[in-house]
This record gives structure tokens, C-alpha cells and sequence, in this order.
């Protein structure tokens, strides 16, 4: 199975994240999956400006470019998405929320009813499924992954995706990649 | 009363929200000694935002709702905030949120995280106005959004008086909830007509609408 791995920890220097991260994805490997990990942090990749151009000026291309194209083709044709990022501020990062962002080139400009609203139709037939990996902070309120995982089930039926869990770093590895492989 | 306001928009000056502030303001304005200072995120500003956030009395942060959350350059700049979490006890911090989706409820979605964000900094949580069908705007004339924009005159007029957000422009912002399939079917029509069939003409990108340039060349299609 294809696997993209986001990684939207913003600090470096925060190593129990990327341990994790690192372990989790060579698991994954070595379960035989192809897994991909982009480092958010190393990318560059800039603000989605709203200007609606790959929908109306380069159907399925973003007019900024930057590393977002190589994650976007990426994302497209993987079987699965995982999403990690540490809770920052009550959310995910935004390194983590500007990629994100920077997907709508794989929509249509036109609309359907969803089970949660008007949403536009997918670019594409077919759309990785999400998983979404949390690493709690001393901060963190007691109703935060709740709320983080009422959103991000709201972004997956967005993406044209669904959100098959979401896990905390202070789960094992191995608890997350059994989720991933039971796919 | 003193007021200052945070326009989250991607697009800047050239912004649906700065569109519905400006109807906002006039009514906020309307009290005399009332003032207001506005800082649009996406500008680089060296730190000019988080310095206002600082020196605030009463915050409004408005922005367009991006994938069900804040857009990120709006995230980075509430990270921007956390050395102000318990330091900021009487700054009083309300939210417009809106959406091109027609419904409400897309933007409603994001209000616990709000609040919860609120706590978090430590001040006190005005409310959310949520609404939805805001891309419109830009595609209609303003006399079609006449009753959208007396609305939110009236929101500035009651919060410039009150500090409060009136709670029935508030509910008659909120609907509709949900749409139809007949007014999906609806929308779709209009949006074509008016909007992205024109576009996609003028850029001679029609042809090429569902192009998929992503799968191209790839042999598991």
C-alpha cells in the first residue's frame, strides 16, 4: 500500500515527535508499505492565496510554485494520508494546515451535497484515506483531540476522503500501524 | 471603546471578509469616540499584528473558513500568540467566520475550537458569527446583498454599543443550515452560469476543466 506521511511538526528539535515519526515510518516498510515522508518544515511551501486559478486558470495546477506540487502528486496517488503534527495553540500546526490548504488543486470547481454540507466535487476518482497522528502538549485542554477530530472528519468528506483514526504519540507505534495495516 | 481587528483573509485588501468588516465598521463607527485600528495577516508585517494583539481592548478576528478550519497563515499567526496564554486577562476576543460553501454549518463547525482557543489564551470570549454562501458576493451586485450587509452593520452597531454580538442577527446569519439537492442543483447552475464557465472561458482553460495533470504519465491511474 502507498503511504504519504505529513509531517507538520514545526521544531526539530522536538525528538520524541520524530522518533516516532521515523519509526513508525520504517515499520511501515518494513510491512511493505511504500511509505513517503514529506518534512513540512523543510518544504517551503507557501500560503494558499484564494485566487481559485486552479480551478478556473490551470484546471488542476496551482499557479504558486513550490514543493506543494510534488506532495499534491504524491497525496494523489497514494492509498493512504497520514497527517501528524504536534497540538499547538489547540490545533494542528500550521505548517500542517497551509499544506492542507494547498490540495484544492485535486477539486473540481463544481458542487455536491455531502453528508455534511455542499462540497466540491473530487478531480480525481479516487482520494487517499486519512488517518490523523496527534502529539499532545502539557497544554492541551481535556476536550482538544475531540474538537481536532470533529474538524478533521469534516476536512476528510471535504478532501473526498474519510478519517479512519485518529491517534495519540503517546500510543505505540505499533497500535498505529496496526490501524494501517487492518486497511 | 476601542477595537481592533484582524482580517484573515488569503486575499487581503481584495477580500470578501474586508467586505463584510467594512459594513461592520461603519456600524461599529456609528458611536461616537468609538475607534478602530485593522491589520490584514497575510501582509509581512514584522511582528506588527502580535504588537497590536498586545496592546488590544477589544479583538475581532474575521477570516474565511479554509478545509472546515482558519486558513494557515491565520494558524501561524494564533501561534504567534502563545507567549500571551494567562497575560491577557480582560481582552475580551470575538470571531466572524465565513464560508464560500453555502451553509452555515461549515463554519459553525470551527465555534468549539474557538472558544476553547479563547480559554486557552486566557480572555474572554465574545462569540462567533458564522455564515456561510460569502463567495457570492464577489459574483453578484451589492444591491443583491443589500439585507447580508445591513446585517452586519447591524452586528457593529449593537458590538459598538454593547461589546456584545447580537444574538438574532447572529441566529438569521446561521441559516440557512443545510442545503437541498434541488438547491445544490440550483447552485451548481448559477455558479456555472455566472461564475466558473465564464472564467474558464476568458482563460481559455474551458477545455481543459477536468484535467487531471496530477495522474498524467503514471501507470496506476
Amino acid at each position: 500500500m502507498k503511504t504519504i506521511v505529513l509531517n507538520g511538526n514545526p521544531d526539530a528539535s522536538n525528538t520524541i515527535f520524530e522518533d516516532y515519526l521515523n519509526k513508525l515510518s520504517s515499520t511501515l516498510a518494513a510491512a511493505n508499505h511504500m511509505v513517503t515522508l514529506f518534512n513540512l518544515r523543510d518544504m517551503g511551501i507557501r500560503y494558499c492565496t484564494g485566487c481559485l486559478g486552479c480551478f478556473v486558470k490551470t484546471p488542476g495546477e496551482c499557479i504558486v510554485k513550490d514543493a506543494s506540487a510534488d506532495m499534491r502528486r504524491k497525496y494523489i496517488n497514494s492509498d493512504f494520508a497520514l497527517l501528524a503534527s504536534p497540538v499547538i495553540m489547540g490545533f494542528t500546526s500550521a505548517l500542517l494546515k497551509t499544506a492542507q490548504d494547498r490540495l484544492t488543486p485535486l477539486l473540481l470547481p463544481y458542487f455536491e451535497l455531502s453528508a455534511d454540507g455542499v462540497r466540491h466535487v473530487g478531480r480525481y476518482a479516487k482520494f487517499p484515506s486519512i488517518g490523523l497522528l496527534l502529539e499532545k502538549s502539557p497544554h492541551t485542554a481535556g476536550d482538544t483531540i475531540r474538537i481536532i477530530h470533529d474538524i478533521y472528519k469534516r476536512y476528510a468528506t471535504n478532501i473526498k476522503s474519510s478519517l479512519l483514526f485518529v491517534k495519540l504519540t503517546d500510543s505505540p507505534v505499533e497500535a498505529v500501524v496496526n490501524e494501517i495495516n487492518h486497511l | 471603546m476601542r477595537l481592533t481587528i484582524f482580517n484573515g483573509s488569503p486575499r487581503g485588501e481584495d477580500s470578501n471578509t474586508r467586505v463584510l468588516l467594512e459594513h461592520f465598521i461603519n456600524g461599529f463607527t456609528a458611536t461616537s469616540g468609538n475607534t478602530y485600528e485593522l491589520a490584514y495577516l497575510i501582509k509581512k508585517d514584522n511582528g506588527n499584528s502580535v504588537r497590536l494583539f498586545q496592546e488590544a481592548e477589544h479583538v475581532l478576528l474575521a477570516f474565511p473558513l479554509y478545509y472546515d478550519a482558519m486558513p494557515g497563515h491565520v494558524k501561524t499567526f494564533i501561534e504567534s500568540l502563545e507567549p500571551f496564554c494567562g497575560r491577557r486577562n480582560d481582552l475580551e476576543i470575538a470571531f466572524i467566520v465565513q464560508s464560500g460553501y453555502p451553509e452555515a454549518v461549515h463554519s459553525a463547525s470551527l465555534k468549539p475550537y474557538l472558544e476553547g482557543l479563547v480559554k486557552q489564551l486566557g480572555c474572554k470570549y465574545t462569540g462567533t458569527v458564522a455564515l456561510g454562501g460569502v463567495e457570492v458576493i464577489r459574483a453578484t451586485p451589492a444591491l443583491s446583498n443589500k439585507r447580508l450587509f445591513e446585517s452586519f452593520r447591524k452586528l457593529g452597531e449593537v458590538f459598538g454599543k454593547t461589546g456584545a454580538l447580537d444574538r438574532q442577527v447572529v441566529a438569521k446569519l446561521a441559516k440557512p443550515e443545510k442545503y437541498s439537492e434541488f438547491q445544490v442543483k440550483f447552485l451548481n447552475l448559477a455558479a456555472n452560469i455566472l461564475c466558473w464557465h465564464p472564467l474558464l472561458k476568458k482563460n481559455h482553460a474551458y477545455e481543459r476543466r477536468f484535467a487531471k495533470p496530477d495522474t498524467a504519465g503514471l501507470e496506476s491511474v
